[in-house]
């Protein structure tokens, strides 16, 4: 205030507002405290001084004066509700503030005293524990009660504002982080309200009071204690044998049986998830316990509820969702899994349950079984997840990654065995919600073993390593069988989503093309996909890739383009298929979203490989588009059939400098100019060599193959462009020349010209005995192409001309030249017909024409 | 080469039909031969493909016949010489040509053409411009191309004084030109042009003709056509494209004028009703408001440019017409040969 720094006066009088608001429940008990009203008048006529000293004002920067107006306003508002006791304060401020002064002694004395007792509380605790660390709840309350103490001796207003503010915030942030733990901070925050409340109401009320005040807190303390018997005051009991050696966790002679071992264990649970709970110590206690019972021969049932409540503590080790394990955790948590699918393999008579309640458990031994509270379902799922955040924080080219993965193996490991467990005893959800962890695991790897057996190498030269691990079973049989069960049982929508999903694509990267796109096609998937939740429309545009790539493979060139052209087309493919983060969005999004979006992202040993996709896209559209740009080449209307073709081609064509093809993009490109001109050799090379074969085609698993399409396709298409170019300038073409030109057999090169015959596409027939393609010529040339379009732009001219007499004449005129316009399609309709030498008299006669109609209109 | 300018002065007047009558000062031009040489010379040597060049026609205008004597081209536009200053150039010109005694009055400009491809925008302002400063002056239009095929293409084109007046008002809206009642046939008008050789220039060109080789003097008899026919049907296209738009432009136009229109009237009507009801029930009527101002009519696109675009597809039309039928008529031609042979 002294250095009139209005914006931060602005800032503590709101946050002084808002303390006032929270404690209002006291206030309303005790009526206003005279300190804050003092504060207030105080403030207003400072600020009023302020207002009127014109000089001081017009020296102060631009913010602080804006805050100034704002602050003198709220204050204004603010104090209308208070007048009364304003005006009363005015009036006599110098005894409220010596009575301030009175109470502001008594209060000190009195804050000093509950910090005394506080400090004997603390030293209690501590002594307690044997320990002089004292515990950390107890830290805290102690400093906030000096912090209060502190407070109320100060007698600057200003100040006493700022720091009460201040510290009810902090007080407020304590309490929400622990919205769920209820610590002991939770107690602290509502200590602090009552003494605030005391020390509001003490100010008012005469000194004779106070001891009575006094009463109330540590009545209202001693409450706390009643209430949150389980809150912070108890953590700190319960933590006190965290520090001692294990053996004294028990006192000694303490007979160890069941109801003692649980009962610690509840202590020990109690504690979790709370503030300043020290997460690793309490995991070696729950270790400790577990080992007791052991010892103590307690039985199965306890051991499994203490290793379930292990595995619990460990998942709950990191404070956040977005962190992950640490290596040794991870590890840690891996084996207890296991050590607990032992202990329930081995024991058949054990129930688990998650709808268990905790009372009706039986942990003793004796002859019914064991029933458990918990759920290894539930714990392996977090499990996995764990695993693949660990992936995905790992960075995909260190060495680390590669330990990492090799858990995987482990975590496939418990996630059979659970599977095993589950199909014997758990109910369908759960085999379904197993089988899909399961399926998750399988889908995305490509089955080698099977794919050997399948071509028929197995044998001769394996290690008998090898021999043993193919013995297992395909892939894809289990593929089949899990989904097959998930598609029958499941009652979610998502889990068999998910299922199908995984096996469309299972089947893709396995080249079972058919499989794959019957079932996509049965499930019916595209149409409400956009309805799914994010990880499923990854998974779902992950499918979709994989089955375009499988098409590709199998030669479906059409098919393959069609699949992938959603992904591509939006140029978000790495997105889209959850590899990556698009640095374009950042502003767009805030760092909460940005959060969320890389929890989805799927780990790197799942990526598809994006030039790959691209590049198979590319070639796709390049095998499609060429023949199709050479027929349609001067067709107006002709449709571009991948836009992101089109756009690399312009790209290509705008470099000042063409040098050597570097990237792919630059080899696909390079490979339709030549495609264009008909020249297959070239085309050839530029798609299929060293560089590409390293970057894309050797990615395939069955690489010889693919090529071995490229070139056939690329063959065939060159030769539909070559016809499609050049047919103007043949009269007739032998069918020898062209199997030789395009490397074709003569066979094959009939039929790709039969299809284009039947399909209207070149004007010609076969000639058979002399195996030669005789051109009809009745291809227009590129004059009478010109006309037609003329024909066609004029016509559209027309129309519009039409349009504006229309506007002018009404609906009479527009029905008169309604009927006008039908003659004119037909007469289209006609010329498109005959494609004959006449177009061109034609579309003379109807340039004309219709220049005749422009003029008369004019 | 020579034999174009052989024809030139042997079709000693290349006249093209004009139209009626001319209220204008101007009713005939007679150039020199030497005028047409060099313009001939200054696009040989300068223009290429679609590039267009300049410059001034100089002469004297005697009883109602401008005789261009004279002429000197407009210097090519680089980029690098951006602040070179055309008038101070011509004024430099003329004075010199001044100084060795000839024509110095500014009479017009010529300009070369592609394709018939000169009604446009930027000749009609400059030429809207010569003719206001210089009442008598014209614009040669050279069609080089044409006039490779055989036949001198050199036209004389005046602004019609309905549209200098429309000019001069800068006011483009079809109001304006409907009430001017002008279309794309009376934006310019072609005066006829004489060509008067002196002894000396008809001595050279027998010179160069002398040189010239026999294919070079029967291009004319070229029989070929598409190449200049898909020219010239790429370019009539691109017309009939802008035109297009502009008649979408105007149709967008008409009708949120007619749906203004319709708001005003409803607008008003509606006030009328509140008005009688408040006077029956005794109370004042609401004040007038200006509706101009709540209901702003939509810009009306300019016309202009849609006759311009229309005088330059009829253009196109009739240098294809003109085309066709000579060469339908060379083809005959080619026939009656053949069949005699």
């Amino acid at each position: 205030m002294k250095i009139r720094d209005m914006a931060k006066c602005l800032e503590e009088f709101e946050q002084l507002c808002r303390a006032f608001l929270k404690s209002k429940n006291i206030v309303d008990k005790e009526g206003v405290p005279s300190f804050y009203i003092r504060l207030l008048a105080d403030l207003e006529d400072y600020l009023n001084q302020l207002w009127e000293d014109k000089e001081g004002k017009k020296k102060m920067n631009k913010n602080n004066a804006k805050a100034l107006s704002t602050l003198r306003q709220k204050i204004r508002k603010y104090n209308r509700d208070y007048e009364t006791e304003v005006a009363a304060y005015k009036e006599n401020p110098q005894e409220s503030a010596d009575e301030e002064e009175e109470k502001e002694q008594g209060d000190s004395g009195s804050s000093s005293d509950s910090d005394g007792e506080e400090g004997d509380e603390v030293s209690a605790t501590s002594f307690l524990k044997k320990k002089p660390e004292p515990a950390p709840e107890a830290n805290k309350f102690l400093k906030s009660a000096k912090g209060s103490g502190d407070e109320s001796s100060s007698s600057d207003d200003d100040e006493d504002g700022e720091d009460w503010g201040s510290d009810t915030v902090d007080s407020g942030s304590e309490s929400s982080d622990d919205g769920e733990g209820k610590g002991a901070s939770l107690a602290l925050v509502f200590l602090k309200k009552t003494q605030e409340s005391e020390k509001s109401s003490e100010k008012k009320v005469s000194k004779k009071k106070k001891p009575k005040k006094k009463e109330r807190l540590e009545e209202e303390e001693g409450g706390e204690e009643g209430e949150e018997g389980e809150g912070g005051w108890e953590k700190v009991k319960g933590g006190a044998p965290l520090v001692k050696e294990k053996p004294k966790m028990f006192a000694k002679g303490t007979e160890i049986n069941t109801v003692v071992v649980l009962k610690k264990l509840n202590e020990i649970l109690q504690a979790r998830g709370k503030k300043g709970t020290d997460r690793a110590a309490q995991i070696e206690l729950l270790h400790a316990l577990a080992n007791i019972s052991a010892e103590n021969n307690l039985g199965i049932g306890i051991l499994v509820k203490i290793k379930f409540n292990i595995i619990a503590s460990l998942y709950d080790y990191n404070p956040n969702l977005a962190a992950f394990m640490k290596a040794d955790m991870w590890k840690k948590c891996l084996e207890c899994i296991d050590e607990l699918l032992d202990i329930l393999f081995e024991n058949n008579n054990i129930f688990i349950g998650e709808n268990i309640a905790e009372d009706s458990e039986s942990l003793s031994i004796s002859d019914q079984p064991f029933r458990v509270r918990g759920c290894v379902l539930t714990l392996v799922e977090r499990m996995d997840e764990e695993f693949t955040k660990i992936m995905q924080n790992t960075d995909p080219h260190s060495q680390e990654y590669v330990d990492n993965l090799k858990d995987e193996g482990h975590v496939c490991g418990i996630i059979d065995r659970l599977l095993d467990y589950l199909e014997n005893k758990g109910s369908t959800e759960e085999i379904c919600r197993i089988y899909l962890r399961r399926i998750m695991h399988t889908y995305y790897k490509f089955d080698y073993k099977a794919h050997r057996r399948s071509l028929g190498l197995q044998g001769e030269s394996k290690s008998e390593q090898d021999q043993e691990e193919s013995e297992g079973e395909d892939s894809a049989v289990i593929m089949d069988r899990l989904c097959k069960f998930i598609y029958a049982k499941d009652r979610t929508d998502r889990i068999r989503t998910c299922a199908i999903l995984c096996h469309i694509y299972h089947h893709a990267l396995h080249s079972r093309w058919y499989q794959a796109r019957d079932l996509m096609l049965m499930s019916h998937l595209q149409d409400n996909i956009q309805h799914a939740d994010p990880p499923v429309q990854i998974l779902y545009n992950r499918t979709m890739v994989q089955l375009g790539i499988c098409a590709f493979r199998q030669g479906m060139i059409k098919d393959a383009h069609n699949a992938l052209l959603d992904i591509q087309s939006s140029g978000r493919a790495k997105e889209l298929l959850g590899q990556g983060l698009l640095m374009r969005n950042m502003q767009e999004r805030n760092a909460e979203q940005e959060k969320i979006e890389k929890r989805r992202q799927v780990p790197f040993h799942m990526h598809i490989n994006l030039e790959l996709l691209e590049c198979v896209y590319l070639v796709s559209a390049m095998l499609l588009e060429i023949p199709y740009m050479a027929a349609h080449e001067f067709d107006a209307r002709r449709r571009m059939i991948s836009k992101q073709f089109h756009h690399q081609l312009r790209v290509g064509e705008r470099q000042p400098l063409l040098g050597p093809p570097e990237s792919m993009r630059e080899h696909v490109v390079a490979a339709s100019k030549a495609m264009k001109m008909g020249d297959w050799r070239t085309c050839h090379s530029f798609i299929i060599n060293e560089k590409m074969n390293s970057k894309v085609w050797d990615l395939f698993p069955e690489t010889q193959r693919v090529r071995e399409m490229l070139v056939r396709k690329i063959q065939e298409e060159s030769l539909r462009t070559y016809l499609f170019t050049y047919s103007s300038v043949y009269d007739s073409i032998s069918m020898a020349t062209l199997s030789e030109m395009f490397e074709l057999e003569i066979p094959m090169v009939h039929s790709i010209i039969s299809k284009m015959i039947i399909n209207e596409e070149l004007m010609a027939s076969l000639d058979q005995p002399t195996q030669t393609v005789v051109m009809h010529r009745t291809e227009p040339t590129s004059l009478q192409n010109m006309a037609l379009q003329l024909a066609e732009k004029l016509g559209s001219l027309v129309e519009n001309n039409e349009r504006v007499f229309d506007l002018k004449q009404g609906v009479y005129g527009g029905y008169f030249n309604r009927d006008q316009k039908g003659g004119y399609q037909q007469k289209g309709g006609y010329q498109r017909d005959q494609k004959g030498g006449y177009q061109n008299k034609q579309g003379y006669n109807r340039g004309g024409y219709n220049r005749n109609h422009n003029q008369s209109n004019y | 080469m020579a034999s174009r300018k052989e024809t030139a002065p042997t079709t000693s007047a290349v006249v093209a039909s004009t139209t009626g009558t001319l209220d204008s000062p101007v009713k005939q031009i007679q150039i020199e031969g030497l005028v047409v040489l060099k313009i001939i010379k200054h696009y040989q040597e300068e223009g290429q493909g679609s590039e267009v060049v300049q410059g001034v026609l100089l002469g004297l205008v005697v009883e109602d016949r401008l005789e261009i004597t004279n002429c000197f081209p407009f210097p090519q536009h680089t980029e690098d010489d951006a602040d070179f200053d055309e008038v101070q150039y011509q004024m430099e010109m003329m004075r010199s040509l001044r100084h060795v005694n000839i024509d110095h009055l500014h009479v017009g400009w010529y300009q070369s053409t592609f394709y018939g491809s000169f009604v446009s925008r930027a000749l009609l302002d400059s030429q809207f411009s010569y003719q206001h400063a210089i009442e008598e002056s014209v614009v040669l239009i050279y069609d080089p191309i044409k006039t490779a095929q055989g036949s001198l293409s050199l036209k004389a084109y005046r602004l019609t004084p309905k549209l200098m007046e429309i000019c001069k008002e800068k006011d483009f809206t079809h109001e304006c030109l409907k009430k001017a009642n002008i279309g794309f046939e009376h934006m310019f008008e072609e005066v006829p042009i004489i060509i008067k050789n002196s002894h000396l220039i008809n001595v050279l060109l027998w010179e160069l003709e002398d040189k010239s080789t026999v294919a070079d003097k029967h291009e004319l008899l070229n029989l070929s056509s598409s190449n200049h026919l898909e020219k010239s049907l790429q370019l009539l296209m691109d017309r009939v494209d802008d035109m297009s738009q502009d008649i979408v432009k105007y149709n967008t136009y008409s009708r949120n004028l007619s749906k203004q229109q319709q708001q005003k009237h409803q607008y008003v009507q509606r006030r009328q009703q509140e008005n009688t009801q408040r006077q029956s029930r005794g109370e004042p009527p609401l004040p007038e408001e200006d509706i101009s101002k709540m209901f702003k009519p939509p810009q009306p696109p300019p016309r202009m440019d849609t006759l311009l675009i229309a005088g330059q597809v009829n253009n196109y039309c009739q240098n294809v017409k003109e085309f066709t039928s000579q060469n339908l008529g060379k083809l005959f031609m080619a026939e009656a040969l053949q069949g005699h042979n």
